[in-house]
């Protein structure tokens, strides 16, 4: 019994010193939220600031987001399974987040649908909006939006969900590399700690959302797909079931999984919004995602994955990322075993030095250990001699890449 | 005694009390279900007190035994059938396999309706129980006491069953007890039964089968249960199994799983015992439970006695007057019950007793022959069945040998590497390897014995399943040298932890179950049966026509002293057998190390483990994977020992297998061998295959496979080995030694001097790299096995016992080494039977020679044989200077058999007369039964027929070339209209393109799966623009499909059909239902999609039609494999490709050719539908929320597919023509590998198959049941 208030009281403290993710607070959003008239001016005030140094703006003032009944008729058209965003009130609220109008950020725009987002984003000032349309069917109009504009919208037949795919075969759109959309946009590669580049904003496609995390994140890491091109920032709306694993604490057992580890890793993670179901627009009958398990799933949560500018400041490299991966999967693969178990089999012996070297019980299980210790474990592993020894070390080097996608 | 009095009178005021309470209540017309309901209530209570009163000496009361006392215990009024009983019943003649399977399947469609009768049924089977407090110690004292207080407080209700003062336990507690004045009040029932009878509805028929469904849902417990009171009992740990039995009882949730023959193994212990006190307990437990004794128990009941030398007779006549009372017969009980040791001898003089001159009478079963082969098995007069080429002794002696080998259960040979010199180095590991596996066996030895310690003494609550018993059936040194032996064939990648821990569970079974039989004296009695079943087969002794199964079947009647052969040992549930292995796979990763610096003094020295646990991880799923120590891995290898352990059954046998009497008795001698292969743990296959009645065919089609004898072709096998010990040879299909493999680069990823990309690049190096070790690494220990396992067998004779798939077709049970193999075993394989040639012979030997070739393949017989005698230059060059002449055979696409063909061919020539050299050489034929033709068959389409040589034509036409041609005409057409993938596929479409994609297109191949085949093909061929594969397969697959339908107009339709129909039957979809195993070492989730209640609807629809060929296929050859064996043939097949001796081969074409006719006369579809519809559309009423699908299902059904004009133009006629020919062609050497690839790209998944398994044996059956209810 003593133990395991030790263990709690030893979990808050090393939580206190440890890097918190910031929680929706009171903070949010309403006090943020300004009314759309103040938005439209605020266009208008970036457009006047802007004017002679950039490109121009489009001639018109604001322009028509479009009936609702009719978004929404267009919306539900699609054939696969996917939400929209078609009320005007909401579009504004995540435009507010992304804050187009001041920074230099491109905003890829996933997904746009009947583009009502997109047309908010335009009048709420952003600069260059690129929208990355996956389906056909709205292709067209998309197109004829970004004619009737000076540059601002640029189009692209591509899902960013899909982005370099590890298949082979010949790729047609909406499938594609990224670095032929990048070099097509114009953007080059950048330092990782140079301001964000990129934001993306989009919904997270439902079918395989845990997935299509790891994968972005083993991308980040490894420092390929989008993030060769800097720090890409995602907004997006997540289930809230699948946000709350990604934000579980060390000791939720249930919850406390290695993506959420990875992710937290690395990126400050913040929850804008949430909002729920009813509220975007649905374009197949099947059911909405009922909560089986314990964790609540009402909402769809606008979260922001910004990349931390110092993730590869201590040590890690893209190189040995791969290993750190696999340390990782491996740990969390089972939440309840001893974290020293694990290392001695890595390296037999070397356990306990490492965890004191940690500053942590020699008891401590695996699923009690917060991200950011996971890094500095690793830190200390990798410059470690004995571990050059451990054949396990060389056999993760194989299999991030052959079996760690998704 | 006074204490047993305190009980007693405890028990019997809480039994007036409850009576006060109840007995005001329970009014004549009160419902049932609800007066359980209260009575429990007030029953808890009351034995609340109860039991605080006389705990201490009553060890357990349970409340419900105190409720039912007042409940009618009155199995008699409304017989509730055993599970035993009502199969007998329902199933009569004409329902066979299928419909059972069928039913089972409705009735999971309909979950709500089953439930709710399942539900009234429990209450039903749980309302009539007896009443008479169990205590597990002191029961059977206080048992009478009861008895006599009964009539005091029961006064209320009427006694109506007087016939039931018989009862046996009674007798029997009073016998013990000798106190007869209780007897005839005692043995009173209370009953309150016209409330019951009234309540309860008469059983109508049909609910039998939801028990059926309830009782397959937890059949795994059941069996679980079962073998756990078995396996506890084997191991002599009778206490455990007793209190377990007991703790099962007590609870009445716990108590509904059990049923008579779990209490029946507990009265076998006690019967062995000789204590009749304890049986008559158990009988009293079982009615208490509402079960009624079966013949098992009156069995056990009359062992006992007669092992008890002072037993009196009128307890036997009265035991025997119960049973007839129960309608069962002495009779029944010789000729239905499974003996071990010498109980048979104890019934038989315990029955002597009273009725001296008693001797059993044994029926043979009366078999229903299907139509479709009645003919075979009643007009015998011309048939004459082969003999084997031995003597009677040398059958026997060569039986001896293969018992031997059995009862080790494992069989150490040398491998073939064995001939290479030893280096000093090899010598230096293979001694480290001892030294270090001797260490390790005594850490293990001890770890198990400590662990087993542990679970002996944990282990609380003794309802709990564990597995102690399991880890006690062997001897502890047994376990470890499995283990041991799992290290040694560990694969250097690894090994998923499921499937190592189900392989060491399965070893772990195989051995027990070898042990059981000895233990159950069953060796000596198969030695007695062997022997003279080997008059049947030896060539000394006289013909009779006789098939081996009625052959055997008569002798186990004639010689049925001592323990039964069949049905001894249950099947551990195979989440039994993985947890048992995983067990021991825990304890080998916790206890096995060795010092990290063996190798390398360099090291520092510590104690590394040699096994370790992690996980890969693929798409969301982790997979717990053990992995050797790299260092354990070179010790290994660098050793290179030349021995290999095999488990006994993986080698062929050395006589000829047991013929299939029944289902569950055949093939090995002792190793337990199932009759169908089935995915592990989908027991309701079982059920229903136990079920099923008309099997009889298709069991004598298995031991007429079985029956074949083989021998090595030895000159080849010199030469494979000579190939195979130097570098191997991948052309010819011989995999080099890992000393060939690519050299894993190695490279330092902090080393500053390269750039990332470069370390990237060569991190895929390395990738790649250990890919193909691990892939080269298993393809030479596959070919090590494989001929290893030839060189020993080099100089014997030796047999492949058969089993099945669901499906009926047919394989060998040993799996490495076999005639299904690669074109490197089907080489080495030839009859051991030599034949002469005759006349014909050698001309089919020179057209299987080309066929071998793959060349040649539109001309006719006489144009193949033209041109094999066209090239007898090279043949005989290559017959003689195999590596070092012009080497034509090396070409061949079975360049192998081809060899072996050309040396065959050498020596005939160079006899002095070819007509009577005696060959040995198989000769394939391809039976013909693609899919295709089957389909163009069943739906009877002109066109179609022709192209698949089903119409009499001059010559061979060529289905795949007739669709290559279609299809570049479109492509034709298409590049003129300017498409651009068709213009680049100028000149690139051929039969080989196309042929993979039509060939499966009948097996149910999806667009997609037939674009990665026409992928792969365009990807073979050099010059094509790799940047095109992907649009140039998507397109030629778009063409072959809509090719395709131009050609075959009924057939397609016929698959469409039956797909609709399908996706009907099937439309509601559940998850698989999954185990979750907690061990220590990781949760394993056991995925038993097979065993779900509710099939994979899209892997049904996927999977029907080509279940459904394939079904046909077998029959097919089924029938062939019968019909041969009549004409003296010798006869095997891979599947559609059939084996002959060159002499044969026109007589085998002949009866092949016969049998399609014969199977295609008869109304397959019509049956098919008849036979759905009959199923699925009556009994569907309005009420039914499923009406609407019915009816459309109805409608559908109705509609048997339009049978093409040639069904009325030619009617029973051969498809193929009077004048037409067999065409032999190469294509069945595909046969393994081809359905093997189909399985791994999961066209012919049986996807939750239950509702497939109708398919095989229907076809034997259909044919005579469908007679008999449509004529």
């Amino acid at each position: 019994m003593s133990t395991q208030i030790w263990r709690g009281a030893d979990l808050m403290m090393r939580s206190a010193c440890c890097r918190t993710i910031r929680s929706p607070s009171s903070e949010q959003p309403g006090a943020e939220r300004t009314s759309p008239s103040s938005a439209l001016t605020h266009r208008n005030l970036s457009a006047v600031a802007v004017q002679g140094q950039s490109r121009p703006l489009c001639r018109y003032d604001s322009l028509d987001l479009g009936e609702v009944e009719e978004n929404v008729r267009r919306a539900l058209a699609c054939k696969k399974i996917r939400h929209f965003i078609v009320n005007p009130d909401l579009a504004e609220l995540v435009t507010q987040h992304l804050r187009p109008e001041n920074g230099r950020s491109v905003i890829f725009e996933c997904n746009p649908g009947p583009g009502v987002l997109t047309r908010t984003l335009l009048n709420a000032g952003a600069q260059r909006v690129v929208a990355l349309e996956g389906d056909k069917l709205f292709l067209r109009d998309l197109q004829e939006l970004e004619g009737r504009l000076d540059g601002q919208l640029e189009v692209v037949h591509c899902d960013y969900f899909k982005l370099d795919p590890i298949g082979v075969g010949n790729l047609r759109p909406p499938v594609m590399y990224t670095d032929k959309l990048f070099t097509d946009l114009g953007i080059s590669e950048a330092s990782w700690t140079d301001d964000i580049p990129v934001k993306v904003v989009g919904i997270l496609p439902l079918r395989n959302e845990r997935g299509t995390l790891l994968k972005m994140v083993y991308a980040l890491f490894e420092r390929q797909s989008v993030y060769r091109y800097g720090r890409v920032e995602l907004n997006l709306f997540i289930s809230e079931k699948e946000y709350l694993k990604l934000v579980s604490r060390p000791g939720e057992m249930m919850q406390y999984r290695a993506f959420s580890v990875l992710w937290q890793m690395a990126c400050d993670i913040e929850l804008l919004h949430k909002e729920p179901w009813e509220s975007f627009v649905k374009s197949s009958k099947q059911r909405m995602p009922s909560s089986k398990n314990q964790l609540p799933n009402e909402h769809l949560c606008l979260v922001r994955l910004r990349p931390r500018a110092d993730l590869f400041s201590g040590g890690l490299t893209p190189t040995n990322a791969s290993t750190l991966l696999m340390m990782v999967k491996q740990c969390l693969a089972k939440r309840k075993v001893k974290l020293i178990d694990r290392l001695n089999l890595w390296s037999p012996d070397s356990g306990s030095k490492l965890l004191s070297e940690m500053g942590m019980l020699e008891d401590i299980l695996t699923g009690h250990v917060y991200p950011e210790e996971y890094l500095r474990l690793f830190q200390l592993i990798d410059k470690s001699q004995e571990f050059t020894q451990s054949w396990l070390y060389e056999e993760i080097l194989e299999n991030p890449q052959r079996e760690g996608w998704g | 005694m006074s204490l047993l009095r305190v009980c007693a009178f405890a028990k019997c005021v809480s039994r007036r009390t409850l009576f006060d309470k109840c007995a005001v209540r329970v009014s004549p017309a009160d419902r049932c279900p609800l007066c359980v309901s209260t009575r429990d209530g007030g029953v808890r209570r009351i034995s609340g007190e109860a039991v605080s009163v006389v705990r201490r000496y009553v060890i357990v009361l349970s409340h419900d035994v105190m409720v039912l006392l007042i409940l009618p215990a009155k199995l008699h009024l409304f017989p509730v059938q055993s599970r035993t009983s009502f199969c007998n019943v329902v199933y009569s003649h004409w329902i066979f396999f299928s419909l059972s399977v069928l039913k089972a399947r409705i009735q999971q469609l309909q979950p709500d309706v089953v439930l709710d009768v399942h539900h009234a049924n429990v209450q039903f089977v749980k309302a009539p129980s007896s009443g008479r407090g169990v205590s597990s110690g002191k029961g059977p004292k206080v048992a009478p006491k009861e008895k006599t207080d009964i009539p005091k407080s029961g006064k209320t209700l009427k006694k109506n069953k007087l016939t039931k003062e018989e009862r046996l336990p009674q007798k029997i507690q009073k016998n013990v007890k000798e106190k007869p004045s209780g007897k005839s009040k005692g043995s009173k029932k209370v009953g309150t039964t016209a409330a019951a009878a009234t309540v309860n509805p008469q059983r109508p028929e049909e609910e039998e089968e939801d028990v059926e469904v309830a009782a397959a849902a937890c059949g795994d417990v059941q069996l679980s249960i079962r073998s756990y009171l078995e396996a506890c009992v084997f191991a002599g740990d009778v206490e455990r199994a007793h209190s377990f039995l007991l703790s099962q009882h007590r609870v009445r949730s716990r108590r509904k799983l059990l049923n008579t023959d779990f209490y029946n193994i507990m009265m076998r212990v006690w019967a062995k015992k000789g204590t009749l006190n304890q049986i008559g307990r158990i009988f009293i437990l079982l009615e208490e439970a509402g079960l009624k004794p079966n013949l098992g128990s009156y069995c056990t009941a009359l062992e006992c006695m007669g092992r008890n030398p002072g037993c009196q007779p009128k307890l036997i006549t009265r035991c025997l007057r119960q049973m007839e009372e129960d309608g069962l017969s002495a009779d029944d009980l010789f000729s239905q019950c499974v003996f071990r040791q010498d109980e048979r001898d104890m019934v038989l003089k315990a029955v002597h007793l009273v009725q001296p001159d008693y001797k059993p009478r044994l029926h043979a079963r009366a078999a229903q022959c299907p139509s479709l082969v009645q003919e075979f098995y009643t007009q015998r007069a011309d048939h004459q069945y082969p003999k084997l080429d031995f003597t009677q002794e040398e059958l026997q002696e060569r039986f001896r040998q293969q018992l031997r080998l059995e009862e080790d259960c494992t069989v150490t040979i040398d491998s073939v590497e064995a001939a290479k010199p030893v280096t000093d180095h090899m010598a230096k590991m293979r001694k480290l390897l001892a030294d270090h596996r001797a260490q390790w066996q005594k850490i293990l030895l001890q770890a198990l014995r400590e662990s087993k310690m542990i679970l002996a003494n944990t282990n609380t609550k003794d309802y709990r399943l564990n597995l102690y018993p399991y880890l006690c059936v062997l001897e502890d040194r047994e376990y470890v040298d499995i283990m041991i032996q799992s290290v040694a064939s560990l694969p250097p990648s690894g090994e998923s932890l499921k499937i190592l821990g189900r392989d060491l569970g399965h070893r772990v079974y195989t051995k027990y179950c070898v042990q059981q039989k000895q233990q159950n004296q069953v060796v000596e009695k198969l030695r007695n049966i062997y022997n003279a079943y080997t008059d049947l087969l030896a060539k000394d002794t006289k013909e009779c026509i006789v098939l081996p199964s009625e052959y055997w079947g008569r002798l186990e009647r004639e010689q049925s002293s001592g323990p039964s052969l069949q049905g001894g040992e249950t099947h551990w549930p195979y989440i039994v057998s993985v947890e048992l292995g995983i067990y021991m796979v825990d304890m080998m990763v916790k206890n096995l190390k060795m010092n990290s610096d063996v190798l390398n003094p360099a090291f520092e020295r510590k104690l590394i483990p040699i096994l370790y646990h992690m996980y890969t991880f693929r798409n969301t799923r982790q997979v717990g994977f053990i992995k050797p120590h790299p260092i354990l891995i070179q010790m290994q290898q660098d050793a290179m020992e030349s021995k290999l352990t095999f488990d006994s059954y993986v080698m062929p046998m050395l006589c000829p297998p047991v013929p299939w009497t029944s289902v569950k008795f055949g093939a090995y001698l002792l190793t337990p061998s199932k009759l169908m292969r089935t995915v592990e743990g989908a027991t309701q296959h079982e059920v229903l295959l136990e079920k099923c009645q008309n099997l009889l065919p298709v069991l004598d089609s298995l031991n007429q496979l079985g029956n074949c004898a083989w021998s090595i072709n030895k000159p080849l096998l010199d030469i494979i080995i000579s190939i195979f010990n130097d570098r191997g040879s991948d052309k010819l299909d011989i995999p080099p030694p890992l000393s060939e493999a690519p050299k894993i680069p190695h490279f330092n990823a902090q080393d500053p001097a390269y750039t990332s990309a470069e370390k990237a690049h060569m991190k895929r190096d390395v990738i790649n790299a250990k890919k193909k070790c691990s892939e080269m690494h298993s393809l030479r220990m596959d070919a090590l096995y494989k001929l290893s396992i030839a060189n020993h067998m080099r100089d014997e004779i030796f047999w492949f016992p058969h089993n099945m798939d669901f499906r009926g077709r047919t394989y060998p049970c040993p799996p490495y080494f076999n005639h299904l193999g690669s074109d490197v075993t089907r080489a080495l394989l030839l009859f051991a039977e030599g034949k002469p040639l005759g006349p014909k012979g050698l001309d089919w030997l020179k057209i299987h020679l080309v066929n071998l070739t793959g060349l040649k393949k539109r001309s006719s017989l006489e144009g193949r044989l033209e041109y094999a005698n066209s090239i007898m230059e090279d043949v005989l060059d290559s017959a003689d200077n195999p590596l070092n002449g012009n080497k034509w055979w090396m070409n061949a696409d079975e360049p192998w058999q081809a060899l072996g063909c050309c040396m065959e061919i050498a020596n005939a020539v160079r006899s002095p007369d070819p007509t009577n050299f005696i060959s040995n050489f198989p000769v394939h034929q391809d039976g013909s039964c693609n899919g295709l033709q089957h389909y163009a068959a069943l739906g009877r389409d002109v066109i179609g027929a022709t192209s698949v040589n089903l119409m009499p034509c001059e010559m061979p036409q060529d289905v795949y070339s007739g669709v290559a041609q279609q299809v570049e005409e479109f492509r034709v057409r298409d590049a003129q209209s300017g498409m651009k993938i068709a213009q680049v596929l100028e000149g690139f479409i051929s039969r080989k393109v196309v042929k993979q994609t039509v060939m499966t297109v009948v097996y149910g191949v999806t667009r997609y799966g037939g674009r990665l085949q026409i992928e792969k093909r365009l990807k073979e061929i050099e010059d094509f623009p790799k940047e095109h594969v992907w649009d140039a397969s998507h397109y030629l697959v778009r063409m072959v499909f809509s090719g395709l339908k131009e050609m075959f107009t009924g057939t397609r339709e016929i698959q469409v059909r039956s797909m609709h129909l399908i996706t009907y039957m099937f439309s509601s979809n559940k998850p698989p239902h999954s185990i979750h195993l907690k061990s220590t070492i990781q949760l394993i989730n056991l995925q038993i999609s097979h065993d779900a209640k509710e099939p994979d609807t899209v892997k049904q629809k996927n999977a029907f039609p080509p279940n459904f060929i394939h079904s046909l296929d077998s029959t097919h050859m089924m029938l062939t494999a019968l019909h041969c064996y009549s004409a003296g043939l010798t006869f095997v097949s891979v599947h559609d490709c059939f084996w002959t001796h060159a002499l044969t081969v026109d007589t085998m074409n002949k009866i092949c050719r016969e049998q399609f006719v014969a199977l295609h006369s008869q109304p397959i579809l019509r049956e098919l539908s008849d036979f759905l519809l009959q199923k699925y559309c009556t009994g569907a009423e309005a009420k039914n929320k499923k009406y609407q699908e019915y009816r459309r299902l109805m409608l559908l059904l109705a509609k048997v597919p339009q049978t093409g004009e040639s069904a009325r133009s030619r009617p029973r006629h051969c498809w193929r023509g009077p004048t037409c020919r067999i065409l032999p062609s190469p294509n069945c050497t595909e046969g393994d590998s081809y359905v093997l690839k189909l399985r791994s790209e999961g066209y012919q998944d049986d996807g939750g198959c239950h509702s497939v398994g109708f398919l095989f044996p229907s076809r034997f059956i259909t044919a005579s049941s469908c007679r008999l209810l449509f004529a």
